[in-house]
């Protein structure tokens, strides 16, 4: 979340879309219901079911899975059209005003420019800001000269020979860097052989007028001129006046330009689970820079996570391509710690005239000090501090990636920790029979589940488990309550939790098992050498019990703290003497001084003690911000970015939400949260509130490899879709999207599996767990499938039956439960009928009541293909059919 | 009943004495009045707040809920093994429409005006009718009441709404049977001396007999001279 | 809250003066159920269970979210789910906590003929007491709202009771505590009514619902229970909430004027017969009776 789950309540109008926190997130929706009780704010929600929060909307869209970006384009072209804009926030707080550069292609025909059908990716080298500062006034010149975007002719053909050669050698060019932090983002271009990759010019041009035709703004404007309500209509099948309706019903907020009203957006991983995931976010960013609701309070792009503690591990490298506090992983080109810090250090880029924070600059004190962590003493200078005992990636790694390498018989074994690899998919057949390939599998959980039995898994014979050779091994986990750390929730904010009770029987807590299995491989690395010994060896493993070592030790290494006295006059106190805990990461230092495991968690545990087992919970401000209350990454920020919250002279937009303000007697920001910002920027600076982009300002237009597929968002249809993409049928789904080649990766078509399916979770339960808990099965016994009235009419279907659900991959069995909360639906001029299914169950768990054969897990139908920046799997929108069991 | 049993209704002993009520019978009739006695007692507990201490002296309320149910049984079948006894002799004759004539001369006394009445009177006979469908009504009522989840269907309440008609018809007969009762007992008890001597020893002085029974008495009488008796008071006492 | 508030009000079957009466009460207590900010999400249900201490029980999928069909002796609060088809193509899901309403005028008391067994508090909760209830289910059919269960095998009846053993200690019932979007709210009749009705007042001016309004309905003289609901004149479409209800007829004419009707009857019959006795006497008794003489 940019914001946090309290600052709701400060909102006067919230879409929820690609999420039912209602339903997954209770206790948060609690925010929801304060603002529509305490600020009157309305509730746009946009689901393919009418479940749980749209009972509390006060208008509900039923749209079509997997076509989001057509309807928030649609919301875009709208507010544009209706001048529901702040043309102040938008040409000073967004690349707005920007000149792309010539060359650049919007995807008319599905395709943007620099194409490259053979690598099926992107030259990115067109994507990019015109160099040449402010150029305000020659817009009519500009557009005399038909100096528009490129047609798709002339682009495409351009672009695409460039991208071939730089594909032919090292890694790939244009992968994504669509994390939540976003990353050192418009550097991470070619390496290896390939030449220098394309940077982002140093003196943008721009025109403060908005009027230049390819000024992000007018690209933006033509872009999504496109998504008429006629066409959004067609693809996501919500009939047009009731699209018209959202759209003004959200877009209110920001009536004729007036900044005191604030819109949120609430997400969840019904938008980042589809092969354009990431890009819906970007559309959701977009409106909501466009709309001036980013920074702000009651405002801003909110991700709920969904489970207590994923912020947490995505914040410590929750993705194989990311170190924690979102550093880049090294590469095999990186041949040294200053090329690699060369190549992840981004410059500032921006017009002449403003100023840019570029908070990544800091990447090299951050890099050093994490390496420091890890290595201790053993990183020194001479030795690039260990840099080289960091993994270096030379391909993808992502989940499927590996579930796929184990299929094809390149990866040997697993260890699972913390997830039920086979039940949460996608493609679980495939993950069974990979499972079967390997030569061990190590499970870590409280239950026995899904993975760890895969070798009982429905329709197994007894020949064929005498075949299986894998060797499993279960390790008795800890739950939850067994243990004690922090829980990152999906407001940032780091909050220390004891255990309530010790572990039972033989289980013992994470860390235990992770150290001693760490020792013991240690233990055979001195014994035996082996290949490259050292960065086991000379990891740190400072533990006062090394078997077993004790969080609040790790919790104050990830904070990090001084090697030596690190001196800074214009910070109080200005010293911190060697050993001491630091208080934020200001204070890191590239030469080894510093060490710190994270440095967005800096400050979560200064000298003073853990900050994130406070709980005083008062509010001075009445803004939700609770600022003695754990500890919120950035620095105890709770609003990201709330420099945006005032105007240009460093005034709040709305006097009644006031966050931070230029206080012009002590000449600094200062406020009721912590300023997201440099502290001394004067406003006349004109210093972009969007500190971690190297321009300064939020990009409605991603140049370069930000994005892998585009950096405008473009409707693409899921990999499995019931209709030809209405905007261009010849490019239906993203081009970029890579399809996996096992026998057992079948992407199933229209005509065969006519029916949309989509995937979620229900209150009652908690993943593939509590279906071992009494309580829970009690509550919602039995697994079953969501199925419109009219659908089961046409099959002969009673609430209560069973049926069977196929997609091209596998089958599902459950209980039909007919409902009027999902509707037919008319998709491209065509009857379409949409499905939903609860993922919870499994072949293990309480009895459910149902043949082992049957007792089949959800995601046995949903498709292995992810989405090309974050990697995240398509469970939301594929195609299945329906029939009586 | 076997022919050869020598002690029956109008048998004279000693010449003095008749019986009027065997042995089963008078088993019949206390197994009745004692169960009737106890579901009044719990009856009226329930019925009403002001008589539920009753309930306390015997045993609290779950304990006689419990109970009643199952003494209304034992009363019901008291009542049915009567009835296969008695049912003829309860029948409406010509001379019982005659002695109805002369009820208000039997209240007042004045029973030199009371037309003769059989084995039993009219009155006796219209009190036991009472008890017999009284008896029948709140047996099946109380089944009902000793069950009513069986109103329910399933989770819904079903028929539950007819409980209440149900336990004021229940009320209802009960209420009948103790207007009657209280009649019986003053009658048996009070008013006629001897009745009560009757159904507890089973043998009353032939003068009572009578007097109370005219009819009876001379059929007894006629009876008696048209066969042979042998039969002690002892014998017909351990019949 | 005091344990003063836990003084009786009335009791069920009970003669003569109420103990406790007299004492001055601080005030009536009410669980204000939000109907248009309930989720369904059924924590109420778990943590009811769970302090209560109920044994989680096999339910069976029924084309439905909601938990079972009818609450049960040992399951007293239930959130009932109904998908209403709001006739111009849209739908509302509809969810209501459905437990006891703790009425002013409890049919299940007035039913009831067991001593104690049910319990009016002067805070307002109706309290059902198994070790004095009797199991006749008088009770199940005076409430108008289908609470009492019976179980089969203690034969006793059971029901929400406001957690009456939290209240009497000065803590909000279970299911209030754990409620994540506070949907309900616990406190004095009067402050839940003041709230429901701004509440409802907030629906109507700024919402679709423009008959937003709050249930207390006055054939039960209120309850201890109020909702707010999105249309007040179609509580029926909140799975069977009664739009008025009231205490059945059967139940009242019984409680009521028949039972009176049959003690002056059984009054007047032993009137009658001992003043027939004073009057007449016994009959008189024949000498030759006496002497056991023919005549």
């Amino acid at each position: 979340m940019t914001n946090g789950w309290v600052d709701i309540k400060n909102t006067d109008m919230m879409l929820i879309m690609g999420g039912n926190p209602a339903e997954n997130h209770p206790c948060g929706f609690k925010w929801v219901v304060e603002a529509k009780k305490t600020r009157n704010a309305k509730l746009v929600v946009v689901d393919p079911r009418f479940q749980r929060t749209a009972s509390q909307a006060d208008l509900f869209c039923q749209i079509r899975a997997g076509t989001d970006i057509a309807f928030l384009g649609g919301l875009l072209n709208y507010a544009i059209q209706n001048n529901r804009y702040n043309k102040d926030y938008v040409s000073n707080y967004t690349n707005a005003a920007f000149i792309v550069k010539k060359g650049f292609k919007l995807p008319e025909d599905g395709l943007f420019s620099g194409y490259d059908p053979a690598g099926m990716k992107y030259d990115v080298s067109t994507w990019n800001y015109e160099e040449g500062g402010n150029v305000t006034g020659t817009a009519a010149a500009a557009i005399a000269a038909g100096d528009g975007p490129a047609t798709s002719d002339s682009a495409s053909a351009a672009a695409t020979p460039v991208s071939m050669k730089a594909q032919a050698n090292g890694p790939k060019g244009a992968e994504g860097q669509g994390h939540q932090a976003g990353g050192p983002v418009g550097v991470a271009g070619k390496v290896g052989a390939a030449p220098a990759p394309p940077a982002l010019p140093p003196n943008i041009a721009y025109d403060m007028s908005l009027e230049h035709p390819r000024c992000v703004f007018q690209l933006m404007k033509k872009q999504y001129s496109r998504y008429t309500p006629e066409m959004v209509e067609s693809i996501t099948g919500i009939p047009k006046e009731q699209c018209i309706k959202a759209w003004d019903m959200y877009t209110s907020v920001r009536k004729d330009g007036d900044m005191k009203k604030v819109g949120t957006i609430i997400y969840s991983v019904g938008w980042t689970q589809h092969t354009f995931g990431s890009q819906i976010i970007r559309t959701a960013a977009m409106a909501q820079l466009l709309l001036g609701n980013a920074g702000r309070a009651g405002g801003g792009v909110n991700a709920l996570r969904g489970h207590s503690n994923i912020q947490g591990a995505t914040d410590l490298a929750g993705v194989f391509d990311i170190l924690p506090g979102y550093l880049k992983v090294p590469v095999p080109a990186d041949t040294d710690l200053k090329t690699f810090l060369t190549r992840t250090t981004p410059k500032a880029a921006k017009p002449k005239e403003w100023d840019s924070f570029n908070y990544w600059s800091g990447t090299p004190r951050f890099m050093v000090s994490f390496l420091k962590a890890m290595y201790g003493d053993a990183a020194k200078k001479e030795n690039d501090f260990a840099f080289h005992y960091l993994p270096k990636i030379d391909k993808k790694f992502s989940w499927v990636e590996q579930w796929d390498n184990m299929y094809t018989g390149k990866v040997k074994g697993l260890i699972s920790f913390g997830m039920n690899g086979v039940a949460i998919g996608p493609n679980s057949k495939k993950n069974i029979e990979a499972l079967k390939k390997a030569d061990f599998l190590v499970v870590c959980d409280i239950y026995p589940e899904e993975t760890s039995s895969f070798w009982e898994s429905p329709g197994i014979t007894k020949e064929d488990q005498a075949n299986i050779k894998t060797e499993v091994y279960r390790l008795p986990g800890a739950g939850f309550a067994e243990k004690d750390g922090t829980f990152v929730n999906s407001a940032r904010w780091l909050q220390w939790k004891w255990a309530a009770v010790p572990t039972p029987g033989d289980a013992k807590v994470d860390q235990e098992i992770l150290a001693r299995i760490f020792l013991k491989v240690r233990e055979l690395y001195q014994k035996e050498g082996g290949k490259f010994p050292d960065a086991i060896l000379n990891a740190s493993w400072a533990y006062t019990n090394p078997n077993n070592p004790s969080l609040t030790e790790v919790a104050k290494e990830i904070n990090g703290k001084a090697l030596a006295d690190v001196k800074d006059e214009k910070q109080t106190p200005p010293e911190w003497k060697a050993g001491q805990q630091l208080p934020g990461f200001a204070w890191l230092r590239d030469d080894g001084t510093t060490s710190c495991g994270n440095w967005l968690y800096c400050g979560s545990w200064p000298e003073s003690g853990s900050n994130t087992q406070r709980r005083d919970n008062a509010d001075p401000s009445g803004l939700g911000i609770h600022p003695n209350w754990g500890w919120s990454w950035p620095m105890n920020r709770r609003v990201m970015y709330n420099r945006a919250s005032c105007d240009l002279n460093g005034k709040p937009w709305d006097p009644t939400r006031k966050q931070v303000w230029w206080n012009e007697a002590a000449q600094k920001w200062v406020g009721n949260d912590v300023p997201d910002f440099k502290p001394d920027s004067k406003p006349a600076d004109h210093m972009g509130p969007f500190i971690m982009t190297p321009e300064g300002v939020a990009r409605l237009f991603v140049p370069l490899a930000g994005m892998a597929d585009g950096p405008f968002p473009e409707h693409y249809e899921p990999i499995e879709s019931p209709c030809d993409n209405p905007l261009h049928p010849a490019h239906s789904n993203s081009p970029v999207i890579k399809r996996y080649k096992t026998e057992l990766d079948k992407y199933g078509t229209a005509k065969d599996f006519n029916i949309v399916c989509t995937t979620y979770r229900l209150t009652e339960h908690y993943h593939y767990w509590t279906k071992n808990n009494p309580m829970s099965v009690q509550l919602q016994p039995e697994p079953f499938v969501e199925i419109p009235v009219e659908l089961a009419d046409e099959l002969g279907l009673k609430g209560g039956e069973k049926v069977k659900v196929s997609s091209a991959r596998s089958t599902y069995y459950a209980k039909a439960m007919v409902t009027r909360r999902i509707k037919p639906m008319t998709i491209a001029g065509k009857k379409t009928y949409q499905v939903g299914i609860p993922i919870h169950w499994g072949y293990k768990g309480l009895d459910d009541g149902r043949p082992e054969a049957e007792r089949t897990p959800a995601n046995l139908l949903s498709p292995t293909v992810t989405d090309p920046n974050a990697y995240t799997p398509e469970f939301k929108g594929f195609l299945v059919k329906i029939e009586k069991a | 009943m076997s022919s050869n049993v020598v002690v029956r209704h109008g048998t004279d002993l000693r010449g003095d004495e008749i019986v009027r009520y065997t042995l089963k019978e008078r088993m019949c009739h206390w197994l009745a009045g004692l169960s009737y006695l106890y579901l009044l007692a719990t009856g009226l507990a329930l019925f009403t707040p002001y008589l539920y201490w009753i309930a306390y002296v015997l045993g609290g309320g779950p304990t006689i809920r419990f109970w009643h149910p199952w003494v209304g049984l034992i009363f019901a079948f008291s009542v049915l093994w009567m009835h296969s006894m008695w049912a003829s002799d309860m029948k409406t004759t010509r001379e019982d429409l005659e002695w109805r004539k002369g009820v208000k001369a039997y209240v007042t006394n004045h029973d030199h005006l009371v037309p003769p009445a059989g084995h039993f009177n009219s009155g006796q006979k219209q009190f036991y009718w009472i008890m017999y469908y009284g008896g029948l009504t709140l047996l099946v009522t109380g089944l009902i009441m000793w069950f009513p989840e069986l109103l329910s269907n399933g989770g819904g309440r079903g028929l539950h709404w007819l409980l209440p008609v149900i336990v004021i018809v229940h009320s209802a007969a009960a209420l009948i049977t103790i207007g009657g009762f209280i009649i019986h007992v003053y009658m048996g008890v009070f008013f006629v001396a001897g009745g009560f001597q009757g159904i507890l020893w089973g043998h009353v002085p032939a003068a009572w007999v009578k007097a109370h029974h005219r009819l009876w008495y001379e059929k007894v009488i006629r009876e008696d001279r048209s066969r042979t008796s042998s039969t002690s008071f002892k014998q017909g006492a351990d019949d | 809250m005091s344990n003063g508030l836990m003084e009786i009000k009335a009791i069920s079957g009970h003669r003569g003066g109420t103990p406790g009466q007299g004492v001055s009460r601080d005030y009536d207590v009410c669980k204000l159920v939000d109907t248009t900010t309930c989720i369904g999400c059924k924590a109420c249900e778990v943590a009811c269970l769970e302090w209560n201490g109920y044994e989680f029980r096999d339910t069976t999928f029924d084309n439905t979210y909601q938990t079972m069909p009818d609450t049960a002796w040992n399951f007293w609060n239930l959130i009932r789910f109904n998908e209403v088809d709001n006739g111009d193509g849209t739908v509302s899901w509809l969810m209501r906590k459905d437990q006891c309403m703790h009425c002013e005028d409890p049919g299940c008391l007035a039913a009831c003929p067991a001593d104690g067994a049910i319990v009016q508090y002067r805070n307002g909760i109706v309290d059902f007491n198994q070790a004095n209830c009797i199991g006749c289910q008088y009770c199940v059919t005076g409430c108008p709202f289908n609470i009492p269960k019976f179980n089969n095998v203690t034969k006793k009846v059971y029901k929400c009771t406001l957690c009456s053993d939290r209240v009497g200690a000065g803590l909000e019932p279970a299911c209030i505590k754990s409620c994540p979007t506070g949907c309900l709210h616990f406190g004095s009749k009067e402050d839940m009514l003041a709230l429901a009705n701004q509440r409802a007042a907030q629906i109507r001016e700024n919402t679709s619902h423009k008959n937003a309004g709050v249930y207390d309905p006055e054939g039960v003289g209120g309850t201890h229970v109020i909702y707010v609901l999105h249309d007040k004149d179609k509580a029926e479409q909140y799975g069977g909430l009664p739009q008025d209800p009231s205490v059945p007829f059967f139940v009242k004419m019984w409680k009521g004027p028949l039972k009176w009707l049959g003690g002056i009857a059984m009054g007047l019959g032993v009137a009658a017969v001992f003043g027939h006795y004073v009057r007449y006497g016994p009959k008189p008794v024949d000498e030759d009776v006496e002497q056991g003489r023919l005549k």
